[in-house]
């Protein structure tokens, strides 16, 4: 197993090297000249090219990310070309808040999507069941933006329990990972019990009951366990892209996460740190998937290594 | 199937009744919920994130906001804009516009213990001269020859041409200590030390930047304890933040949300003319705008007061000159009021009876997206068809600025906005309107080129004697304004949500948020 991990991060080098070029290049070949944002609206020509010179625009592509990946390989991730900042320095703050806003959001979707999910597979066109599936299409019909405003206007505004927004303290986590998690755990709670309905029809399933198993350990030790594959999925995607931090959470809660500092920094066209999110949030892509891989074995020791 | 439904109908009725319950009595919410007032914090809640620390190379409003609470400079701006003396007693420009000397304020210090003097002023100076990839640099400090102390507590700056924005940049340009300069300048964007009433404490990237009184500061008067600024984007959060207490100032408020604030005494809203003017750019060299009838037919086909209603919510003065009224030299012009027959009669004589059909560009922001709407609807008055092409930012920008010559550009109509300090009047008419000005080589969109009109910029610019530059930009506003280079929309007026415990917290025209003499009533 540790050699199989090991093999896994091993392969990532080459991948991540792709990724680094195609995004590079990606990144340059948008439209629009960030020596002019950097040097403001009321720059003349001569400003812009000086800043573009100053920040070594004007080099040929190639030579921008041989430079890039050297400073890398170095530790360097760059500097801002907005904020005139080192780029792990914009990260460092946004970084550990975007994790654990993840790590809750995630947490609770799951336990709760897979409660619901089993429960409403369990109980099957009764009443728990519909109940479930209410509360999960609501999940994924609310739209996040809407739904962060109502939890700010009821529990900031009305009750004062929690703070508006910011990133201070485990108060100012909870209804940003409400809201994020919601559609999260509704999807979850779907696919747990399609899943699981799916298996419960299975032969062995038959063939555990017929046996006398006890219904309980027909469905937690059988039934559910082999359901899990696609929940499993469906989750390791979810939580990669929520790494990449949420715009819509982060804006309405003001969270300092990574979303809004990528879209932010896509308009100004800041490409050392539009290059470093992504290859960052590749790297984090890329762990979720192996930990996804790895969890497939556990949950079915059929599924090797290889 | 039908229990399936009485179930879905019951839980939506929950979910509704939940909400309602959370919606209803807007303003009962206990207002003094979350209120730091004994340990006297205030915190400024702001739309975007500030960029940068780093005086001598800022150029977005809300990080010279935070700055101005921790920085000073030899001048300043007053509330209304305009150029004061702050670390500098004194100041005399020579007839030829070479010349600043200073007299500088004594016994004052750095929030480090350095000593403010001639010297330290020096150091500042130098830094931004020599520094090519500071923003201030390119803006009237590479004009700078010679630094000469003349006196522990006097100096005299000598510049190579005259550059009549130069009190401006003064203004702008805030004194760091000068050890912090020598010894620590990679900190200078993170963190400042100046001579302000505010020391920096901390700045949490996207979530926070914290200040603390500076209890040896130069001049007297009781202020809060701690200043916290915080970038809330959503404008939804900022008024929640305003209403609970968890903020004491937000800035901007929205104007789409001023009505839940009604009635509410606990928070006060101010309004403020700014220095932002909202036009239509019109490439004068393109046809058919080379005509000036086309072009004084189109604003004569908008009715302003319609524009700020509808687009501005309601907040905003019209432009009556060609730069807003808060700008230093401004002379209101003879507007051109709504007259749908003048500018068909206009139209006519220019030889489009018919109309024509023609194009704006805008960004993708959605005030720009209803703002070309309202401009497409008025011209439709005159039989003139506009479409509408939005493009994002950056795209844009190369679009306008990738067009090497007049004749390769394919700008007609531009929907943009500008906004220059309010004693800055080079800023909000050179760019924009000088011959040397036009794409790429700067703003000049419109494409405007009159020589006469040069000439008097010009003019203006090298000399330091203030009336006669007040005559020359009356002549430049009137000319222009005549000419109709832009179809003239409107001024925004900035609107300031306060905590009604807050005093001493003011907004000037340019949307900086001054606090040196913030605290609680």
């Amino acid at each position: 197993m540790f050699q199989y991990i090991l093999k896994r991060i091993i392969e990532m080098i080459p991948l991540l090297l792709v990724v680094s070029i195609l995004t590079f290049l990606f990144i340059h070949m948008i439209p629009g000249d960030p020596a002019r944002l950097v040097a403001g609206k009321d720059a003349t020509l001569e400003d812009v090219n000086r800043v573009s010179i100053e920040l070594g625009l004007d080099q040929p592509i190639w030579k921008q990310y041989v430079t890039f990946m050297g400073n890398l390989f170095k530790g360097d991730l760059g500097t801002s070309l907005k904020t005139g900042l080192p780029v792990s320095n914009m990260f460092a703050d946004r970084f550990m808040p975007s994790i654990y806003l993840t790590l809750l959001s995630m947490g609770w979707a799951l336990v709760i999507g897979l409660i619901i999910g089993t429960l409403s597979a369990v109980f099957k066109n009764k009443w728990p069941d519909h109940l479930g599936m209410v509360t999960a299409v609501s999940g994924i019909s609310l739209p996040g933006f809407w739904l962060g405003l109502i939890l700010i206007q009821i529990f900031s505004v009305q009750l004062g329990w929690f703070p508006t927004g910011g990133a201070e303290g485990w108060k100012s986590y909870v209804l940003p990972s409400i809201t994020l998690g919601a559609g999260i755990m509704s999807m979850l709670a779907r696919f747990t019990r399609s899943s699981l309905l799916e298996t419960l029809k299975a032969d062995f399933i038959r063939t555990g009951r017929a046996k006398g198993l006890k219904e309980s350990s027909v469905l937690t030790k059988h039934a559910l366990r082999n359901s899990l594959i696609p929940v499993v999925t469906i989750a390791g995607l979810q939580f990669g892209f929520l790494l990449g931090g949420s715009v819509v959470v982060e804006t309405v809660f003001s969270f300092p996460g990574m979303g809004r500092l990528l879209i932010d920094s896509i308009a100004f066209r800041d490409y050392p740190v539009i290059q470093s999110a992504l290859l960052l949030f590749s790297i984090e892509f890329i762990l979720v998937n192996l930990i996804v891989d790895i969890l497939y074995s556990t949950l079915n020791p059929k599924i090797q290594y290889e | 199937m039908r229990k399936a439904n009485l179930w879905k109908m019951l839980f939506f009725a929950l979910v509704c009744s939940v909400l309602l319950v959370g919606c209803s009595d807007e303003n009962g919410g206990d207002s003094e919920k979350g209120q730091k007032g004994s340990d006297k914090e205030i915190v400024i809640a702001v739309n975007e994130n500030f960029i940068s620390m780093d005086p001598h190379n800022t150029g977005d409003t809300n990080s010279n906001s935070v700055q101005s609470a921790m920085l000073e400079g030899l001048l300043g701006f007053d509330s209304d804009g305009q150029i004061t003396t702050v670390l500098a007693e004194d100041y005399s420009v020579s007839e030829n516009a070479l010349e600043y000397t200073f007299k500088l304020n004594q016994g004052i210090k750095f929030h480090d213990g350095e000593e403010f003097n001639a010297e330290a002023v020096k150091v500042n100076i130098e830094r931004i001269m020599k520094d090519e990839s500071l923003r201030l640099n390119s803006r009237g400090f590479n004009l700078i020859t010679s630094v000469d102390i003349l006196g522990d507590y006097e100096i005299k700056v000598t510049l190579k041409t005259p550059y009549s924005a130069m009190l401006t940049r003064f203004s702008v340009a805030k004194m760091l200590s000068p050890k912090l300069i020598k010894e620590n300048s990679d900190d200078i964007p993170k963190s400042p030390v100046g001579t302000g009433p505010f020391k920096f404490v901390e700045w949490v990237q996207g979530d926070h930047l914290t200040v603390e009184r500076y209890d040896d500061y130069w001049k007297k008067g009781e202020r809060v304890k701690k200043i916290t600024y915080k970038p809330v984007p959503e404008n939804g959060s900022r008024i929640a933040m305003l209403k609970t207490g968890e903020a004491s100032v937000i800035y901007p408020l929205p104007a789409q949300n001023l009505q839940e604030l009604e009635g509410n005494k606990d928070i006060i809203v101010s309004k403020i003319p700014s220095t932002i003017a909202r036009y239509v750019s019109i490439n004068t060299m393109k046809e058919p705008f080379d005509d000036v009838r086309i072009r004084q037919a189109f604003n004569y086909a908008v009715d302003k007061n319609a524009y700020i209603k509808v687009v501005n919510s309601g907040f905003g003065l019209p432009l009556d000159s060609v730069i807003p009224s808060k700008t230093l030299y401004y002379v209101k012009q003879d507007v051109y009021e709504q007259n749908i027959e003048k500018a068909k009669e206009l139209l006519k004589e220019a030889g489009f009876e018919n109309g024509f059909t023609a194009e704006i560009w805008g960004n993708t922001n959605s005030d720009t997206m209803k703002g070309m709407q309202f401009i497409q609807q008025q011209l439709k008055e005159i039989g003139v068809t506009v479409e509408i092409k939005s493009m994002e930012e950056g795209t844009l920008s190369d679009e306008i600025f990738g067009a090497q010559t007049p004749e390769e550009a394919k700008l007609q109509m531009w929907y943009v906005s500008w906004s220059s300090y309010a004693s800055d009047v080079t800023n909000a008419t050179k760019p924009l309107f000088h011959s040397e000005s036009i794409p790429p080589n700067s703003a000049n969109t419109a494409y405007y080129k009159n020589t006469e009109v040069d000439s008097w910029m010009n003019e203006a610019n090298s000399t330091g004697d203030a009336t006669k530059q007040a005559e020359l930009y009356e002549k430049i506003q009137s000319t222009i304004y005549k000419d109709a280079p832009w179809i003239f929309l409107g001024v925004d007026e900035l609107l300031v949500g306060t905590r009604s415990d807050i005093e001493g917290i003011y907004v000037d025209p340019t949307g900086g948020i001054n606090v040196s003499d913030a605290n609680f009533k």
